[in-house]
């Protein structure tokens, strides 16, 4: 791949990206969160369409238009959010693409065999006709990785396969990929885990906010070299001087918390004031469940929730609102923001009661007025407040979404996945945002993926492992290692 | 809107850009004109009042329409509704005062479309069907109560109040004076208050809408409602003209309805749409006809035209779109 570019909107997303992936080797892409690794590979697998660039595989210009142009050419992707039809078996799964080939009828037995043949060649224990619902989610990566060999890759891209596994499964996986590499199929590996990289990969490309910043030998480069090409900066610069001054009583604090229909039970902690507590887990741990919970989206079993030390019930967001709780989602587009509506309409939103006089009236004097200290106070670029939501960048839409839990003087904010999506000159604002917004007494609680994050802004870690708190992390004990060996369900090391 | 649509238009200058936003505005002028040149007949004060008479009916219910399409709904039942409720306020009239006869009726309407309202919002059930029950209920239950036949209006209120649908004031009739009152309600409620605020955000994304703390049931029951109280003045005014009530009026005023906010560039998805476009909607489809009926052509000619100006017009909004 030579010369990618690629932007959606307004928002450049790789510039100029160059990747080349030799016969038979493990390259490994690397990149923070938001660098452009996952559109390169879209643009690889057609997904998405490049701006500008070339694309060639094995001397031939290829330019897949779709996913099946991208199959068709033998490029196979194993995406980090499994694409598995829960309610088919493993084995018509792993042969889903045979579903729309030639033959009219399927010979089951034959495609049960196939199914078992490649997985005990995997390595691991899963019976074919299974049902994919009731695998773990250790099981679930397995099969996608199977389903991705059952179609002949001549290029396999990994996109962090090795999340959910333990030391055991990832050497599985290592030895399956060192037998692909020596058959002579290309593997484009991604991962946050360095350690690895070193273990398998051949060659390494760093990606940094859009660009490529070179290639080189794994064996010519060490880590400390890889992260100072990943960052390109102090990690310093990026997330706020935390200035603790955590109050010794809770402003906000929730016991047993238990779902009537998620998976989240027994969830207890306390967040004081001044505090911003972060909750880490892997996806599928029940995080943004909690949350949804907390701000009574979703119905309470048991287990109490405490306001400044007195009981509240929170039985809708109406009363969560009622209460001064904000919940800026994870899905910005589908729950966090109006996209067709104006800034100005999107930020009232929540706020009718402070805006309006008799009858509901709106006072356009005081909603402009408030409107606009958000916009300057948030740094919200737009040429006005009457803009659509949907003109703006990512990072400005998500300064929308906190600006409406601002508006109201929310108590407790609960920010899941705070800047997803988000370029980095925004992130860096919505940072110190969070920061400014906890030093006034607000309690803030942050849901996090991406792990360099989280141990930025938060002072604290909860992380959380099948529906429940799994364990907690203080300050000193921040480490990508133990967050994740947390979130797998594992004690930390000594 | 404020400055950005006022920059869009000057930076882009042209002629077609102001076009294509004002589009409904743009069709409507362009109809007045022409049927102006083609029928003599067409500006005469007699043609304009009855073109007036003929759109308030269908005009009312569609400022229902509007609201509960604004909130990503649709209401089938309100052209029944029209017939239940003329059928009901020609027995009240003959029963009770005219005020009371009149408030029982607009209370019969918001009651009946509480509950396609109920069915929405509480039992979540799809607007279409919901809506679509309530259409057949309210025809057949005006067939039942008025035993088959109109019911005529028998005493001196019913008399009163087919005086004042028939009249004007100041040249206008007091029918579609009416209308405009509800006209102009509506697009205070829709732009100044937090009513309007609140069903275009729903229309818009109900999801963020109940994470921002909104009451979403209660505003899509209250739309319902609304539409069946206006529903109820609709029945009120058509039974009115006549002197009676008939179980056959309003037969497929749904359909003008939704043509009508549609034409007015109102999104079948929500979040969008106004009054004054509304309005301008039920003036282009009541001039459609007022013209082709000018001109003697019959009726089955003028369903084709006026389904091909539907189309015309939204085809057009999609250039705005872009």
């Amino acid at each position: 791949m030579t010369g990618i570019s690629k932007s959606f909107g307004i928002v450049s997303v790789l510039e100029d990206v160059n990747l080349k992936v030799k016969h038979g080797e493990i390259h490994a892409l690397l990149g923070e969160n938001g660098a452009g690794k996952s559109t390169l590979i879209k643009i690889l697998s057609g997904v998405h369409q490049k701006d500008a660039g070339q694309i060639v595989l094995n001397g031939e210009v290829i330019n897949p238009e779709n996913t099946h142009d991208g199959q068709l050419l033998g490029i196979k992707v194993v995406y980090q959010e499994l694409s598995l039809v829960n309610d088919l078996s493993v084995a018509e799964n792993i042969y889903l693409h045979k579903l729309g080939a030639s033959k009219f009828w399927m010979n089951w037995k034959e495609i049960n065999k196939d199914a078992q043949i490649l997985i005990d060649s995997l390595g691991f224990d899963i019976d074919p006709t299974t049902r994919v619902r009731d695998l773990s989610i250790v099981k679930k990566q397995v099969v996608e990785i199977a389903k991705a060999l059952s179609e002949d890759p001549k290029i396999l891209v990994l996109d962090e396969p090795t999340t959910v596994f333990d030391p055991s499964d990832t050497q599985k996986l290592f030895d399956n990929l060192f037998q692909l590499k020596a058959k002579g199929i290309s593997i484009i590996y991604i991962s946050h885990h360095l350690e690895e990289i070193f273990k398998i990969a051949d060659t390494v490309t760093v990606l940094r906010d859009g660009v490529d910043t070179g290639s080189m030998p794994v064996k010519d480069i060490n880590s400390d070299d890889i992260i100072k090409l990943m960052i390109g900066r102090e990690l310093k610069d990026l997330y706020p001087e935390r200035n603790l001054k955590v109050g010794s009583l809770p402003v906000f604090e929730v016991k047993n918390l238990t779902a009537k229909n998620t998976l989240v039970h027994d969830v207890s902690f306390a967040v004081r004031a001044g505090e911003v507590l972060g909750i880490a887990g892997l996806g599928g741990s029940g995080r943004t469940e909690t949350a949804k919970l907390i701000f009574g989206a979703h119905q309470k079993k048991s287990g109490k929730i405490f306001l400044n030390g007195a009981e509240i019930i929170t039985k809708s967001p109406v009363d969560a609102v009622g209460y001064k709780i904000g919940l800026v989602s994870e899905d910005r587009k589908e729950e966090g923001v109006f996209l067709p509506l104006s800034i100005q309409k999107n930020i009232s939103v929540t706020n009718f009661k402070a805006i309006s006089e008799r009858f509901g009236f709106i006072n356009k004097e005081k909603e402009n007025s408030n409107v606009q200290s958000l916009i300057k106070k948030l740094n919200i670029r737009t040429p006005s407040a009457a803009t659509p939501v949907k003109n703006l960048s990512g990072g400005n839409q998500q300064k929308v979404a906190l600006a409406k839990w601002l508006s109201i003087d929310s108590k407790v904010i609960l920010i899941d996945e705070p800047t997803r999506g988000v370029d980095v000159g925004a992130k860096v604002e919505i940072y110190h945002l969070i920061n400014e917004v906890a030093e006034k007494g607000v309690g803030v609680i942050v849901i996090s993926s991406d792990m360099p994050e989280i141990m930025g802004i938060a002072d604290r870690i909860l992380v959380m492992y099948e529906g429940t708190i799994y364990g907690e992390l203080s300050k000193e004990q921040f480490s990508e290692e133990n967050i994740l060996r947390y979130a797998i369900g594992k004690p930390l090391k000594k | 809107m404020g400055s950005t649509s006022k920059q869009k238009s000057s930076d882009s200058g042209g002629m077609l850009q102001f076009l294509i936003k004002y589009n409904t505005i743009f069709i409507f002028v362009v109809l007045v004109i022409f049927s102006a040149f083609i029928s003599d007949v067409f500006f005469t004060s007699v043609n304009l009042s009855n073109l007036l008479k003929q759109v308030s009916g269908i005009g009312i219910i569609s400022i229902g329409m509007l609201i509960v399409i604004l909130t990503g709904g649709i209401d089938l039942s309100v052209g029944s509704l029209v017939a239940l409720l003329a059928v009901a306020f020609a027995l009240l009239v003959n029963i009770f005062a005219l005020p009371l006869a009149i408030l029982m009726t607009i209370a019969i309407g918001f009651a009946i479309g509480s509950v396609s309202g109920y069915l929405v919002a509480y039992q979540k059930m799809a607007p279409f069907i919901a809506t679509l029950a309530m259409m057949t209920i309210a025809r057949g239950m005006g067939f039942i109560y008025s035993k088959g036949s109109p019911v005529t209006f028998k005493t001196y209120g019913g008399l009163y109040m087919s005086n004042f649908a028939n009249n004007s004031t100041l040249g206008i009739p007091n029918i579609a004076i009416v209308f405009f009152i509800i006209v102009l309600l509506a697009m205070i409620m829709l732009r100044y208050n937090v009513f309007g605020r609140i069903i275009i955000a729903i229309g818009s994304n109900e999801e963020a809408s109940r994470l921002s703390g909104i009451k979403v049931n209660k505003y899509k029951f209250l739309v319902y409602a609304i539409s069946g109280a206006l529903a109820a003045i609709a029945a009120i005014i058509v039974a009115a003209r006549t002197n009676l009530g008939s179980p056959n009026m309003g037969m497929a005023w749904e359909l003008d309805a939704i043509a009508a906010v549609v034409i007015g560039g109102a999104s079948l998805n929500g979040g969008r749409g106004t009054a004054i476009n509304t309005l301008m909607g039920v003036l282009i489809l009541g001039l459609i006809s007022n013209i082709l009926n000018l001109l003697n052509v019959p009726s089955y000619p003028q369903q084709v035209v006026k389904g091909g100006i539907i189309i015309f017009a939204v085809l057009l909004q999609r250039f705005e779109n872009k």
